[in-house]
């Protein structure tokens, strides 16, 4: 009864019974859960040395050895082998305390052995694990301590009590001090004095609220020198309002520091600049909302920056240009392009000068900003106003002059040709009893023919003033200067001169079609005029391209020659005759000069006497004019 | 009377239901106090011209610049001024998908933002242009027609 009891408890244990005997060790009694430890089905009497299903090589081993010597063994943790799946998938490998306990049945002989098998797969993964994690751990612990001893920060733990609990090497190479110093007592030693109590009452003020901190100071360094550090430090929390321990860091930024001063020092300088420029000086945002107006802006409105505002300089301007203005900034704000304008600004006493407007477009490190100046041009401005007003009337008065000249030896022909009719009358009708009669007649004549030519002359000079602004046109040359030659086809024939002309390279040119005719005219009726008396003349045109690229046009004839004056500026001037004992007005050279330099060019002439003349037309001295 | 002048930037996008919603309560609030102006906003850019009574607007300032919803408020101006340029409380912005918005009281397209009106001197209408173009940038105002 007894016995049942029993076998029914083992059988229904949670752990795996069995018992193997004799010394093939055959199952005798296998509970439940034993079973399922071994898989396949196992009847009674079976022997484990002849079918050992999924136990071990070693295990059976062990399991010989315990019976030989009687002394039970328990292996810990063994992994058996589960029988694989039915699916063919490879079972989990599971963990068992494995008891082997002799058995000695009446007698010290040992009969059988006891075998347990207690499932600690549960306890041996999360053993594992546990071991796992320790490897992890050190691992980040060696990573975190690689990277505090690394970077170039000193970190440091401070505890509740506000002791140094740690502090990396680097805390050591910067001040210098050996590792055996006394952190906390050394530390504050090493504190610039002027920041030292700050510094103190700072970390304890934080650590009694139970905050973090940061905060600059100067720490000296190995080499004496003081260094301004960053500290920061955060607290690290083991309840909501419980802080246990401050990690931080101090990181050197002197340098940053010293540049942050050079900076702040040099725009105080350029503001101080700024403010004593007797000019309107402002920079604006990126937006272009005006933020700062220099001194004088003040001064010149009367209105503080604050009244002016971010566009308040609009205001500044006479009504009927702000919005001109306020549209030209707009577009200068889109676009990025410079500002520049001429406007009035009124003047703290109401009075509106005038000013230049200028701003351009800065982009450095510290983003895009604006830099504008109003120069005061009043006073250039009205002076500019005044010359304009003068010269419009100087150019009026020349205008006027012009026709008077004009009118005046048009009004003087019909006197003279009165006075020639009359004179003619006269040598007809009356007769002098003068031996000189002749003589005098004669002279009388020409100095009519004179005063004739002067004033058609005179007429033409005015008439050519005038024409200046005659469009220009595409001109063929050839055919303009034989339109030219036929007006002067008598002397030609009379002197039988030879005129060559050369159109070849630049034939054609753009010019005003009645300067050309007035240019030509006179160069040729003047090398006819002035031809050499004991040889026939020998003319020569030629239109061609200077070395700048611009065209010229060449006029040389082999005749008198002249003497020309020193100085080369302006060679000839009205009423200046080269040849006084030939008949002229003298004002032909100085209208194809004028003309010619009114159209952007110059004349250049060269001449040797009693060989020739040569004239070098160059029509525009500008390039592609 | 005053009106105030602040650009300031969101915290964060905007969603098209935030911008409902921030529509949608403005106009409520400032019909009740009686302030009008208006909204722009583009890409996290905000700005906003408000006018109203001194009493009503320099409070609604102090609420507006305490809004956790943006940051960065610069108040360009703040002034007196003789009469209201706008006559109601509108927002312009670009939704994602503008058709819900087209019908919504006090919504504009940017395209159909007006020309700052002859009410304001040209120093505040020109302040107005540049603020809308800090918000909505160079890029041509009207969207491509395809």
């Amino acid at each position: 009864m007894r016995e049942q009891q029993l076998q029914d408890i083992l059988r229904h244990m949670p752990a795996g019974v069995a018992t193997l005997q004799g010394p093939e060790l055959r199952y005798g009694f296998v509970n439940d859960a034993m079973q399922a430890v071994l898989g396949s089905p196992i009847t009674e009497g079976q022997s484990v040395m002849e079918q050992p299903g999924i136990i071990p090589a070693d295990l059976l081993d062990v399991m010989q050895q315990v019976y030989q010597r009687g002394q039970p063994y328990i292996a810990k943790a063994y992994c058996l082998p589960l029988a694989d799946n039915n699916d063919g998938t490879t079972a989990p490998q599971r963990y068992y305390d494995v008891a082997l306990e002799p058995v000695r049945e009446g007698g010290s002989q040992v009969t059988g052995l006891l075998l347990f098998a207690m499932d600690v797969t549960g306890q041996e993964e999360a053993r594992q694990r546990t071991h796992e994690l320790a490897i992890e751990t050190r691992r980040l612990d060696t990573r975190l301590r690689v990277l505090t001893e690394t970077v170039p920060q000193i970190t440091f733990t401070v505890d509740a009590a506000g002791t140094y609990e740690y502090v990396s090497p680097q805390w050591h190479y910067f001040t210098g001090q050996p590792t055996t110093a006394d952190l906390n007592i050394i530390w504050p030693l090493l504190i610039h004095p002027d920041d030292r109590l700050r510094v103190l009452y700072q970390t304890e003020a934080a650590r009694s609220a139970g905050v973090g901190w940061s905060y600059e100071y100067r720490l000296r360094r190995h080499d004496g020198q003081y260094r301004w550090m960053l500290s920061r430090a955060l607290p690290e929390l083991h309840a909501p309002d419980k802080a246990v321990f401050w990690h931080g860091a101090l990181t050197e930024i002197h340098d940053q520091r010293e540049l942050a001063e050079v900076l702040r020092r040099g725009e105080a300088e350029l503001r101080f600049l700024a403010d004593s420029i007797p000019e309107l000086i402002w920079t604006a945002t990126a937006e272009g909302f005006i933020d700062y107006y220099n001194k004088y802006s003040g001064e010149y409105s009367g209105l503080s920056g604050e009244e002016l505002g971010p566009a308040g300089w609009i205001s500044l301007l006479s009504p009927a240009e702000q919005a001109g203005a306020a549209r030209r900034w707009i577009h200068s704000v889109a676009t990025g392009e410079s500002y520049e304008g001429l406007y009035r600004m009124r003047r703290h006493d109401g009075r509106y000068r005038w000013h230049i407007i200028r701003a351009r477009q800065l982009t450095d490190a510290r983003g895009l900003r604006w830099f504008g100046a109003c120069t005061d041009v009043d006073d250039q401005h009205r002076l500019r106003q005044v010359l304009q007003t003068q010269y419009d009337e100087l150019a009026r008065t020349n205008r006027d002059l012009d026709t008077f000249v004009y009118t005046a030896s048009h009004d003087l022909k019909q006197p003279l040709l009165n006075l020639r009719g009359l004179f003619d009358e006269l040598r007809r009708t009356a007769s002098f009893n003068d031996p000189q009669e002749e003589e005098i007649v004669v002279m009388v004549d020409d100095a009519l023919y004179q005063l004739d030519l002067t004033l058609q002359d005179l007429a033409a000079t005015v008439q050519d003033q005038r024409g200046l602004s005659a469009p220009a046109e595409p001109l063929d040359l050839r055919s303009v200067t034989e339109e030219v030659l036929l007006g002067l086809r008598t002397q030609v024939q009379e002197s039988g001169a030879v005129l060559e002309l050369d159109f070849e390279q630049v034939p054609t040119l753009t010019y005003g079609r009645a300067n050309l005719r007035s240019i030509l005219h006179n160069l040729l009726s003047n090398a006819l005029k002035f031809a050499h008396p004991e040889r026939t003349p020998h003319v020569l045109l030629r239109s061609t391209l200077a070395d700048s690229g611009n065209p010229i046009l060449i006029v040389q004839d082999n005749g008198r020659g002249m003497i020309l004056p020193e100085e080369p500026a302006p060679v000839f001037q009205p009423f200046t005759r080269q040849h006084p004992q030939i008949g002229g007005a003298g004002v032909g050279m100085y209208l194809v000069q004028r003309i010619i330099s009114s159209r952007g060019g110059h004349l250049e002439v060269a001449s040797v006497i009693d060989e020739g003349t040569t004239f070098i037309i160059h029509w525009f001295d500008a390039l592609n004019a | 009377m005053i009106h105030i002048i602040y650009i300031s930037r969101a915290v964060r996008p905007l969603s098209d239901q935030d911008l409902q919603g921030l529509l949608a309560q403005c106009r409520r609030d400032n019909e009740r106090n009686n302030v009008t102006g208006v909204l722009f906003y583009s890409h996290g850019n905000i700005a906003q011209l408000i006018e109203g009574e001194a009493e009503t607007l320099n409070p609604l300032f102090e609420i507006i610049s305490r809004d956790g919803r943006h940051s960065n408020v610069n108040k360009l101006i703040s002034k007196p001024i003789g009469a209201r340029s706008f006559p109601d409380w509108s927002m312009a912005f670009h939704p994602l998908e503008p058709n819900g918005f087209e019908a919504l009281q006090g919504f504009l397209l940017p395209t159909h933002i007006t020309p700052p009106p002859s009410s304001l001197t040209i120093a505040d209408a020109m302040l107005l242009d540049l603020v809308k173009l800090a918000v909505f940038g160079v890029e041509p105002l009207a969207p491509k027609s395809i």
